[in-house]
């Protein structure tokens, strides 16, 4: 057996495992029941689908709703990410360690201690029920993957190609436009589909900051799924799930510098 | 880009006309809060759970509140009131008083005695109703809610009474009282089981126990009582362990939500399920999630009846909007609109006879879906709620003595 076949099955098992508890949702969004002892369900309808997607049930509303906020607070993730990166990753000072620790911090932390103190601070500050507010909320455990990743690429990073590109009368922003935008692209791009990642799942943090008005689909999700609604629960996780999937076939080729590793495998 | 992101950001709830002052408001005649609420806002925060119930509220009533009223009706899906009345609390010690985010809840129980105790609720304006004469303010069951005063804050939506469900092809003859259906648990081991309490429906079955166990209510309503409390609890404490083995895997887990408890049964692991709101098992079986054989049947001895209301807190900054969507939502043309089994099967809070002729037409050519035993057979055995100081204690008690 060849190493491509073993990289091959490895990557079919792989696939399995994380495709295979989706099924059943799958099939539950079309089920008309769907009760033990019964193998597949007996009747099929579109009733949740139809629901999913109605006006009514605010499914696509709050998927717009989850994809600007994800959006937005990746952007401003990056942007502070970028900065902070570049000093942990290239440079050495006093308390770099503590910066490190405290950085880590909300992501060791559940949301759940954190959360009731926050929310006290944002309805101090104006913040609490605004989509500013649940951006800013999700920045907390979105920086740390951020930077990290950031400060790992920026450590490997030589700045003396900026210094050339410099000599050679590059402009701040030729600078990194030309010359560290391309270097560190790949961990931008990374860190970036972690932040969209995390903030797209957030659901506690969304909930109490965002007080119920600023509706995401994990809250809709959980509100079917908390009432046994198995039909409509499914079809939600499926809508819910499809951008992640999306974006990351789109970005997969761009992380590894190949194309996504099943498909090449493959391909004859 | 950059600048549809920045609009984003900046993006925040605009205030409409700002009604939050609920004295001024009491001052007004009805046509002049009309005035005031229209072209607003309401976020009503409600359990979010049933379809039939969201499309409900999302279509019949918020296309009548915006036709006759020019009102927007954001429907805001929760899963436990309690979390709301934290949030409203949390926003009280901040000291929001009147730029909240909850301009209306759905809320009946313990989470109304505790919006009530701790000054959260905006009350006394029930008089401004036009609506307001269809409600039976002299019906015990609708001026307390768990036997909390409601003194004017909170307006009734609902009526419901306790009910079991059970699978008609599989269980022809289920027990029909309280003893009968100890004795059916041990003579059928493994075949049922209750939420465990605080569950809301789990802990409305152990009442029922309680009662059986005290014979009768009658001496447990009013205040607390801990002697009295105390007599009963050992014998209700006696029962449930003594049927503990007998339950479903041997008793030794519960189900923790009456979610859990549906699925069982849906799954034919137990033979019982039981709700606070027999509607559900209709919209249960419209769903496809139990079968078409299910029917449901209160005890002989009585089950537990209870009212829901919606409450406005005391710093919703849209407290017109929302008193008009009160109003509403009381109409004899509202309330026979939930009524209807295939909308949701809603018992009505107000007196049917006071209602328009047409109304009270349209309530009499209401057909009760099969699965869902009609309201006026199960009033012919109800039951008070007890006080919410009795409720968290059996809640407590349960924990300690049966669920340990």
């Amino acid at each position: 057996m060849t190493v491509a076949r073993l990289q091959l099955m490895a990557g079919v098992v792989l696939a399995a495992a994380l495709i295979a508890p989706l099924v059943p949702l799958a099939i539950w969004s079309f089920a008309h029941g769907w009760r033990f002892p019964d193998l597949m369900p007996r009747q099929y309808s579109l009733a949740a689908w139809t629901f999913a997607l109605s006006a009514q049930s605010g499914v696509l509303s709050s998927l717009w709703t989850t994809f600007a906020i994800a959006g937005a607070t990746t952007v401003v993730a990056a942007v502070i990410g970028l900065p902070a990166g570049r000093a942990l990753g290239l440079y050495d000072f006093p308390g770099k360690r503590i910066v490190l620790l405290l950085l880590i911090a909300p992501a060791l932390v559940p949301a759940i201690a954190i959360a009731p103190g926050l929310h006290a601070v944002f309805l101090h500050l104006g913040l609490s029920a605004s989509w500013t507010g649940v951006v800013l909320a999700h920045l907390i455990p979105v920086i740390p993957y951020m930077t990290l990743i950031l400060a790992a690429a920026f450590a490997r990073f030589d700045p003396v190609h900026e210094d050339q590109a410099r000599s050679l009368g590059a402009r701040p922003w030729q600078v990194f436009r030309h010359i560290t935008l391309p270097m560190i692209g790949p961990s931008l791009l990374i860190g970036s589909l972690f932040a969209f990642l995390v903030s797209w799942s957030q659901y506690l943090l969304t909930l109490v900051i965002g007080g119920g008005k600023v509706q995401t689909l994990p809250l809709t999700l959980y509100s079917f799924a908390a009432a046994g609604r198995n039909d409509i629960t499914g079809a939600i996780a499926l809508i819910y799930i499809l951008p992640g999937v999306v974006v990351l076939i789109f970005t997969a080729r761009r992380i590894t510098g190949r194309h996504p590793s099943l498909a090449r495998g493959l391909a004859p | 880009m950059l600048r549809s992101l920045a609009a984003l950001l900046l993006l925040t709830t605009a205030a409409a006309a700002d009604t939050a002052d609920g004295q001024a408001l009491k001052a007004m005649t009805w046509d002049q809060i009309v005035e005031e609420a229209r072209g607003g806002t309401v976020n009503w925060f409600m359990w979010g759970g049933a379809d039939n119930i969201n499309a409900y509220v999302s279509g019949y009533v918020a296309d009548r509140l915006k036709s006759d009223y020019d009102i927007t009706l954001n429907r805001v899906p929760i899963t436990d009131a309690a979390e709301i009345v934290n949030l409203v609390l949390t926003e009280k010690e901040a000291g929001v008083t009147d730029a909240g985010t909850v301009d209306l809840i759905w809320i009946n129980g313990e989470n109304f005695r505790s919006m009530k105790q701790a000054d959260l609720a905006f009350c006394g304006y029930t008089d401004l109703f036009p609506n307001n004469t269809l409600v039976n303010w002299d019906n015990p069951a609708i001026a307390n809610d768990f036997g909390v005063p409601v003194d004017g804050c909170e307006v009734p939506w609902n009526t419901v009474q306790f009910a079991f469900a059970h699978d008609s092809a599989t269980l022809v003859d289920p027990p029909r009282d309280m003893a009968g259906l100890l004795a059916w648990i041990k003579a059928n081991p493994g075949r049922f089981t209750y939420p465990a309490p605080p569950d809301f429906t789990g802990s409305v079955f152990v009442r029922h126990v309680f009662y059986h166990a005290a014979g009768g209510p009658d001496a447990l309503l009013g205040p607390f009582d801990q002697a009295r409390f105390d007599a009963v609890a050992a014998k209700t404490w006696a029962i449930l362990n003594e049927i503990e083995p007998f339950l479903w895997r041997e008793g030794r887990t519960y189900p923790t939500t009456v979610t859990q408890l549906n699925e069982l049964f849906a799954n034919g692991e137990v033979a019982f399920t039981f709700n606070y709101d027999p509607a559900q098992f209709g919209i249960a079986v419209q769903a496809g999630i139990y079968p078409e054989t299910v029917r449901s049947y209160g005890l002989a001895d009585g089950t537990i009846g209870n009212t829901n209301y919606t409450l406005i807190p005391f710093n919703s900054p849209n407290k017109a909007a929302a008193m008009v969507l009160q109003n509403l939502l009381l109409s004899g043309e509202a309330q026979l609109e939930k009524a209807k089994a295939e909308v949701w099967g809603a018992a009505p809070a107000i007196e049917i006879g006071r209602t328009s002729p047409q109304v009270q037409a349209g309530f009499a050519a209401i057909e009760a879906h099969p699965s869902v035993v009609p309201a006026a057979e199960l009033a012919k055995a109800a039951l008070p709620e007890l006080q919410a100081d009795w409720l968290t204690a059996i809640e407590a008690g349960w924990t300690a003595n049966v669920g340990n």
